[in-house]
């Protein structure tokens, strides 16, 4: 009777269940096609690594809480396994296996049971006492936390009963159930006791079943979809968009669930709400509407509503501020750092998702914040952002002598950028930049007035089509005039140059200011001398420098050889560097939401009572000489490392 | 009815620069854009397209490469451009340019009735401000300058009620339909082109009407047809910037130095 | 002698000076005869030398003197020796064009008045007049149209008229194109000035390019410079290419010759109050109903200067981070409500909740061009500079002579600006206190 009961029940859970998943699931087809499968050892290797290694997970707190739960889980896969099996075909289970396996794994599961139960109660005190989120206490996330906790504790009243009513033996094997086995031998408990095991039996089968179908309804999805989602992970880093394909009767960017890849859907149902992301994104952070976690969830309930009806009609705007919709503010709010993808424990790719619903709306739509006008006709007719003529751009230099770059006599093209070229304060910083470079005998040459801007904040702005324009046109300079090897001081143009214009088959070698100068450094091709006026430098990373390329160690490096000592590191450093709030072309933004972005990172810096902040991108520079002006008595001053290093110079009297 | 939009195509004068050795303008790489002007009388012409549903047309005087700009129309939305370009169209001072210009619009107006027809409040490299008045006068069609807003538009009572910005005041003016409008920057803001109507446009036609079209007096056009002449082209006396007194040992000094230099100038209304 | 008279004048080929040519808009071409001149792309002729006749005509035209006439060394020759038997020859042209320019006479100044209110440049206009007038030896005229203006006769002849056209009829009591228009040309057809000068002022434009179209002669927009060449023409000089460049215009075939001159451009001439002169009535037969434009209505900017964007304002205090305050706005308002100016800021100030964020100017904020920009307290980071760098004149007052903004500024002044504002919007006041 049970066991025909438990077949039917179980099959018809099955079913249930596998359809739901495919339900789901298969609305992922709906996205566009991207080829994730290259590379599947490697791929299988990170999945190794993040996914069953957790290894993101464990990072932040309370990660390994999670890390127990996942690892009992896995090992307690086993155990419900055998649960299953043997409530249909009663004579299968693990006794079956050599005694001292079957014991060890009695043990393995009665353990795990214990830690994961430890492990969902601590999870539930935390999302209660300090949320990892504020919206963070929902009904759901505690139901999932209770529904493990009761397959626990069902798991544990059915071994302690039968091990109570002596039908099986208390021992070493099972020593949590043993010890509870002692509390239900009670004799206040001696009239439920034999039934106990086939009450918690069933309680152990129908919350099994039961929390098994409410998966794919719920955000705990992400135990099918997460380790996929892994091994599915851009390889590299995503630093850059895609291209689009511009022919008449296309469409531009996402504004519709079927304009989001695949992948991107995919993402959506990964994501278990872990707030990780908006806990570390500057907009979210300083009190702006941009949350990563909502665009990537708002997708999810995007793609349940409207899933089904792509084919039959256009399926509602992504773009809006309804359920299931980003708004416009929030898209225009993100800086492209990237600290939310470096967060994300499942590399979910939000930055792409936001990229291309800004497409949407410029390409498409037009509609983009007001600022943006100026600058977007300014890089199309005029080559850079503030619209300043071409000979205005070489005007850093009409003091000293710089040579053009010419292919076969200079090495180098020594790439300026269009702060390096016109915002006086980052015009030092190029001047400092020659001097390194001529002390070091550097052979480098500038395109002077023909430099037009890279483009970059273009592309993240979503204007794509002008970033075609702007990057064909640049592509076709480098090949005219022979470029292969380029230094940059501005992180952006090192991103665009090196990355973005791969795509069109450039292949650069590209190297930012920083790299090149410890490379100098370490051929002894410079010689520096201490710095004391420095003081205590703190480093701010530049998220195109260290997130979007992996750059750290450089900087940190000349700054010890410039002044003998370590720098100060921030609070939030390297991997997990807050922006400066200028990148993704906030730059040419007017920051209207929320506190400013490089005012809380100026904080921070000041908190360490710093005599010098130390950057490596013009944006960064402006972003904190500005942040540092509400600081009237502050004494601490900005350098690039390339004034640094200029500061030592050996034979620089002056 | 047809609302038209007269643009130039202008080279970017914001980025010309002077050779300090030579003291000449230095031309290279200097883009050519819309009159920036002519972008808000654009705009406006669309937006009365979509709220009354005018036909909106652009017409450009200029030489065959001004095609450029009536595609940067298109792109916008206008229905049609027409470029203007003719040998005998060159070099032709505002009251031939009027000339030609007002001759497409009448050759317009047997197709459909014009209702507007708006033009920038001058070019960036002419800065004259009198080809739209040249217009308004050959076509005896109101003339509303310097217009800053368009307060209202009565189509059952022909008649257009603008504000017009002028020195230090502001003038609200109604006048009869037809009328010929020059706007200034206030006016609106201009749209940005979404990517479909930039790809659509590059295919669309532009418009070519010569003389052969326009059929104009030969004498009446271009350099024959214009009473003014340039006789010399010379570079300006450029002043450096000049830094006046000590401003932080005698404040009051500089003060009053900076007062005297603007009167020398006579740039203080007092 | 024979040899002399067989040798056919040679011609020679025009040819393009490298350098020289500032894309004027194809005049050349325009002006030859048998089309042998191409434009490049950028603006430039090339000439075919098969083609060319040598009539010169392209190099005549030519305003920036970069065509010229190519011989070979034989046609130099040849030239060499025909031009010592050369006679003068006698240009039907110009003796055609002094025939139709002869009837204009005098010299008029349009008195521009808005509710009688007499426009100032139009008295400095009277000035530059009165020197053209005594170059050519004729009268100058004041012309005065208006409704109740009578009383600007008196004052015309004390700036140095010699008479006033007067017209004085109720319909003229707001400037509108159609009456004002229809009145000048009557008159100018009547009286047939050589020389017609308005204001650029909006009005003036206004008038000015309606009437030149209607007498169909040349009109000079915007000039700073007057003069009278040997063959009494008026030379108008006028900034172009955005005020990189300075053209000298004429209008030798035409009459009258019409230019709007740029206010606060010619000086002021003394006021004579005793001068007098002849007032010439005049009447315009035009009635209100056949007119089809009305003035509703006149907002001046003193009735709400808030109000007032500051995208189009003629005068602009600014201030910075160098304000340290919001309290601090009020030394800049005062200089502003001396100066008739709208005070405006920088990111940082509007950052920082001192303003308002429409008054901010540069990048992400509003472009401005007024006449005059008074920088306190910006350090002119290229954010703001884009913003503002095209203001007719830039005062930048800042502790900092390392300030980018002084790179930009037409007068800068190296203190602290608590000291200098004050001390300027005190001097401004004592000034007007004086004049009046």
């Amino acid at each position: 009777m049970q066991q025909s009961l438990f077949t039917a029940l179980l099959i018809a859970s099955l079913v249930l269940f596998c359809f739901s998943c495919y339900r789901r699931l298969s609305l992922v087809a709906v996205g566009t096609g991207e080829y994730r499968f290259d590379q599947p050892l490697i791929r299988l290797k990170e999945m190794l690594v993040y996914a069953i290694g957790q290894k993101r997970v464990v990072r932040r707190p309370f990660g390994l809480n999670h890390g127990v739960i996942f690892w009992g889980f896995l090992v307690l896969a086993l155990a419900n396994a055998e649960f299953l099996i043997s409530g249909v075909f009663p004579g299968l289970s693990f006794q079956l296996l050599p005694k001292t396996l079957a014991g060890a794994l009695s043990f393995a599961f009665d353990v795990c049971s214990l830690a994961t139960l430890v492990a969902v109660l601590v999870a539930a005190v935390r999302r209660t006492v300090r949320p990892p989120f504020p919206e963070a206490r929902t009904f759901e996330a505690y139901f999932i936390l209770g529904m493990i906790a009761l397959l626990m504790t069902a798991y544990f009243g059915m071994h302690a009963a039968e091990i109570a009513l002596g039908k099986v033996p208390a021992g070493a094997t099972l020593p949590v159930s043993s010890a509870l086995a002692g509390l239900l031998a009670a004799p206040a408990l001696a009239v439920v006791l034999p039934g106990l095991p086939e009450t918690f039996w069933w309680l152990h089968a129908l919350v099994l079943l039961g929390f098994m179908n409410f998966l794919p309804f719920s955000k705990h999805m992400h135990i099918l979809t997460a380790i996929p989602n892994v091994f599915l992970r851009t390889l590299g880093r995503p630093n850059c968009q895609e291209r689009e394909q511009f022919a008449e009767g296309n469409r531009y960017g996402a504004n519709s669930i079927d304009q989001m890849s695949w992948k991107d859907l995919l993402d959506s149902f990964s994501c278990t709400e872990c707030g990780r992301c908006q806990n570390v994104c500057p907009a979210a952070s300083t009190g702006k509407s941009l949350n990563p976690r909502l665009v990537v969830h708002a997708l999810k309930e995007n793609l349940l509503e409207n899933g089904r009806s792509v084919t039959t009609g256009r399926p509602a705007a992504l773009i809006g501020s309804d359920c299931g919709q980003s708004a416009e503010a929030s898209l225009w709010s993100c800086t492209s750092c990237g600290a939310c993808m470096e967060a994300c424990p499942v590399f979910i790719e939000h930055l792409p998702k936001v990229v291309k619903m800004r497409r949407h709306l410029v390409q498409m739509e037009a509609k983009f914040p007001e600022e943006l006008l100026n600058f977007f006709e300014n890089i199309e007719q005029r080559s850079n952002p503030w619209g300043m003529a071409p000979s205005e751009r070489v005007k850093w230099a009409s003091q000293i002598e710089v040579p053009t770059f010419e292919a076969g006599k200079t090495e180098y093209l020594l790439f300026v950028g269009c702060s390096g070229a016109f915002d006086a304060r980052n015009k030092q910083v190029t001047v400092a930049l020659t001097k390194v470079l001529d002390a070091a005998g550097v052979s480098y040459g500038i395109l002077g007035k023909e430099e037009k801007c890279c483009g970059e904040s273009v592309r993240r702005l979503g204007n794509e089509y002008l970033f075609e324009l702007v990057a064909q046109q640049s592509v076709e300079q480098f090949r005219s005039k022979g470029v292969t090897k380029v230094i940059t001081q501005c992180p952006h143009c090192y991103n665009t140059l090196k990355n973005d214009f791969r795509q069109y088959g450039l292949e650069l070698e590209v190297v930012h200011h920083s790299e090149l100068i410890k490379e100098l450094l370490d051929a002894q091709a410079l010689q520096v001398g201490t710095v004391q006026e420095l003081g205590d430098v703190v480093l701010h990373d530049s998220c195109y420098l260290g997130r979007h390329n992996g750059v750290y160690d450089a900087p940190r490096a000349t700054v010890l050889e410039l002044t003998g000592t370590p720098v100060k590191e921030l609070e939030r450093n390297r991997e997990n560097a807050f922006c400066c709030g200028a990148g993704g072309g906030r730059m040419w933004l007017e920051e209207h939401e929320g506190t400013p972005i490089n005012k809380n990172r100026v904080q921070e810096a000041l908190a360490k009572d710093p005599d010098t902040i130390c950057v490596a991108c013009p944006f960064c520079m402006t972003m904190f000489e500005d942040g540092l002006k509400d600081h009237a008595g502050a004494t601490t001053q900005v350098k690039d490392i390339a004034e640094i290093v200029a500061l030592g110079l050996k034979g620089a009297a002056s | 009815m047809i609302v038209v939009a007269c643009i130039k195509q202008v080279p970017d004068t914001t980025q010309v620069q002077i050779d300090p050795v030579t003291n000449t303008l230095i031309r290279d790489g200097i883009p050519f854009i819309v009159n920036p002007y002519d972008s808000h009388a654009l705009e406006e012409s669309l937006r009365l397209k979509e709220s009354h549903g005018f036909r909106a047309v652009a017409l450009s005087m200029g030489p065959p490469n001004a095609e450029a700009t009536l595609r940067k129309a298109l792109a916008a939305g206008v229905d049609r451009s027409i470029l203007l370009s003719d040998r005998v169209f060159g070099g032709a001072d505002t009251l031939s340019t009027s000339n030609v210009l007002a001759a497409a619009i009448e050759k317009l107006a047997q197709e459909d009735e014009i209702g507007i027809v708006f033009c920038g409040k001058q070019t960036i490299d002419g800065d004259t401000a009198q080809v739209g008045p040249g217009i308004a006068v050959r076509l005896g069609f109101s003339q509303l300058t310097l217009v800053d807003r368009i307060e209202k538009i009565d189509l059952a009572k022909k008649t257009v009620t603008v504000r017009r910005k002028l020195e230090g005041r502001y003038e609200i003016v109604e006048a009869r339909l037809p009328a010929m409008i020059t706007v200034v920057r206030e006016l609106n803001r201009p749209r940005y082109p979404t990517v479909p109507m930039r790809l659509a446009s590059a295919k669309a036609q532009v418009e070519l009407w010569n003389n052969e079209v326009l059929k104009l007096d030969v004498n009446t056009v271009g350099l024959k047809g214009s009473p003014t002449w340039v006789s010399r082209i010379f570079s300006p006396q450029r002043s450096e910037g000049e830094i006046l007194g000590d401003g932080l040992k005698d404040p009051v000094g500089a003060a009053l130095l900076l007062v005297d230099r603007l009167l020398e100038k006579d740039l203080l209304a007092v | 002698m024979t040899e002399a008279v067989k040798a056919k004048k040679p011609r020679g080929r025009a040819r393009v000076i490298p350098g020289k040519c500032a894309a004027c808009g194809a005049r050349c071409q325009s002006a030859c005869p048998v089309d042998c001149i191409e434009m490049t792309e950028a603006g430039e002729p090339v000439v075919s030398a098969e083609k060319c006749i040598g009539c010169l005509k392209c190099v005549k035209v030519c305003p920036a003197s970069a065509l010229e006439m190519f011989f070979t060394p034989e046609e130099q020759k040849i030239l060499a020796e025909l031009a010592q038997a050369a006679a003068p020859e006698v240009d039907e042209e110009e003796l055609e064009r002094q025939r139709r320019i002869a009837p204009f006479r005098g010299v008029w100044v349009f008195v521009e008045q808005n509710d009688g209110e007499p426009a100032r440049v139009s008295w400095e206009l009277m000035g530059s007049g009165r020197s053209l007038a005594d170059s050519l030896d004729v009268e100058l005229s004041a012309i005065i149209i208006g409704s109740g203006v009578g009383k600007l006769a008196q004052e015309a002849f004390s700036y140095g008229a010699d008479c006033a056209y007067l017209i004085d009829q109720p319909v003229f009591a707001r400037y509108r194109t159609e009456p004002y228009l229809e009145t000048m040309c009557y008159l100018v057809e009547k009286y047939k000035p050589e020389v017609v000068l308005m204001g650029a002022t909006g009005m003036g434009r206004d008038l000015a390019g309606a009437v030149a179209t209607r007498v169909k002669t040349g009109l000079t927009a915007d000039c700073t410079g007057l003069d009278i060449d040997d063959k009494r023409n008026l030379m108008q000089t006028r900034p172009a290419f955005g005020g990189n460049i300075m053209a000298t215009i004429m209008c030798d075939k035409y009459r009258p010759q019409m230019a709007t001159v740029r206010p606060h451009v010619m000086p002021l001439p003394e006021r004579q109050p005793n001068a007098t002169g002849r007032v010439l009535p005049e009447s315009f037969a035009i009635s209100e109903s056949s007119i089809f434009s009305r003035v509703l209505e006149v907002i001046t900017d003193k009735s709400g200067k808030d109000r007032v964007d500051v995208a189009g304002a003629e005068f602009i205090v600014s201030g910075g981070r160098g304000l340290m305050a919001k309290e601090n706005f009020a030394i800049l308002e005062e200089l502003a409500g001396e100066l008739g100016a709208v005070v405006g800021g920088s990111r940082s100030a509007v950052d920082a909740g001192w303003l308002p964020p429409d008054r901010q100017v540069g990048q992400t904020g509003k472009t401005v061009r007024p006449k005059i920009y008074i920088a306190c307290g910006i350090s002119g980071a290229i954010q703001h500079l884009v913003g503002m760098q095209d203001s007719d004149v830039v005062i930048a007052i800042n502790r900092d002579p390392e300030a980018p903004i002084f790179e930009v500024a037409t007068f800068g002044i190296v203190g602290d600006l608590f000291d200098v504002v004050p001390a300027l919007t005190t001097r401004i006041r004592e000034l007007k206190q004086a004049r009046a």
